[in-house]
């Protein structure tokens, strides 16, 4: 990544301007090209320092309203496949083999799920264990969300300013 | 302004837009062909839905891993439901931090949090924990050790029904 690449991903994280040429009008601001402001945001996506390019969305006001993390304690042997099984289900978000720390925290598997209501959700949590057939696990919804930044957001601006 | 009935075409383009943005001059064009909209009528409702605040932005998501942020981990704090605004703040200001969430849980206070090596993301957690005043029993540092899934994508529309 370099110093265009840097200042075009700064100017993207306000989001592309909603006009019709969005990518005329950063290459204007940027004093680039068309042309180069679109390559450059392919090669970055091919070579997976954008993970995604897409919306970034305020799902609670679009009525998605419950955040569940699900901590699940697997036998070591299975986590890969109770995490594929679990993968698979399009309410789960994420999907994260962790640490445990002995006598204190043994649940291995995180998965986050979002849904509309807080019984739907139970009842893919309920589908969830079913499927990998894992029934020791913990709950723990979100009642306050404190922040939600654009991770790596903060490190670009710090090499921005150097 | 909270879940105002979207109509189908804006369940349409919600899915739509939540699919990797066109790499071309004209992308709401093109992703007006995918919904069967003229690129005018899909500039109007995402405009619409952008200031309703359902939109936040079409933007990269960055991997961490190939931005200098390789190592990650989740941490839970036991905080004492008047003292959570004070943690909170103290983590919130950290740069590596980019989700904390209060949840309804024994450990009640859980962040992500992502750094150069793990040797900064130790130091780190034990400086929030200091001065979050949250002592190592209180806490549980969950560092991750395989990533399975990351796809955060909201349904709209009812199975089966794809909208292209």
């Amino acid at each position: 990544m370099n110093d265009r690449d840097r200042a075009l991903l700064l100017r993207l994280q306000d989001g592309v301007p909603l006009v019709s040429e969005p990518y005329q009008a950063i290459a204007e601001d940027l004093g680039m090209t068309e042309a180069e402001v679109i390559a450059r945001i392919g090669t970055l996506l091919s070579r997976g320092v954008v993970r995604r390019f897409a919306v970034r969305l305020d799902h609670r006001k679009a009525g998605i309203l419950v955040n569940a993390m699900v901590a699940w304690r697997v036998p070591p042997g299975n986590v890969a496949r109770a995490a594929e099984i679990m993968a698979r289900f399009p309410e789960v978000t994420h999907c994260y083999e962790r640490a445990v720390i002995p006598g204190r925290w043994e649940y291995n598997l995180f998965v986050v799920l979002h849904g509309r209501r807080r019984d739907e959700v139970d009842r893919d949590i309920a589908r969830l264990s079913q499927a990998a057939g894992i029934d020791d696990y913990t709950v723990l919804v979100s009642t306050r969300e404190l922040k939600r930044a654009p991770p790596g957001l903060a490190l670009l601006l710090q090499e921005a300013v150097r | 302004m909270t879940d105002r009935d979207l109509d189908t075409l804006d369940r349409q383009l919600l899915e739509a837009l939540q699919d990797d943005f066109p790499l071309a001059p004209r992308p709401w064009r093109e992703i007006g062909d995918r919904v069967g909209l003229p690129e005018t009528e899909v500039l109007r409702r995402v405009r619409r839905l952008a200031d309703e605040g359902i939109v936040l932005a079409i933007s990269p998501v960055l991997e961490s891993a190939r931005i200098g942020l390789p190592a990650s981990t989740l941490i839970g704090m036991r905080v004492p439901p008047d003292r959570v605004d004070e943690c909170a703040s103290v983590v919130n200001r950290e740069p590596g931090v980019s989700h904390n969430y209060l949840r309804d849980h024994d450990y009640n206070l859980w962040f992500t949090l992502a750094a150069g090596n793990d040797a900064a993301l130790r130091r780190t957690v034990g400086g929030l924990a200091a001065r979050a005043g949250v002592s190592s029993h209180d806490l549980l540092d969950l560092p991750s050790v395989r990533r399975f899934k990351i796809g955060v994508r909201f349904r709209f529309l009812p199975d089966g029904e794809e909208g292209t």
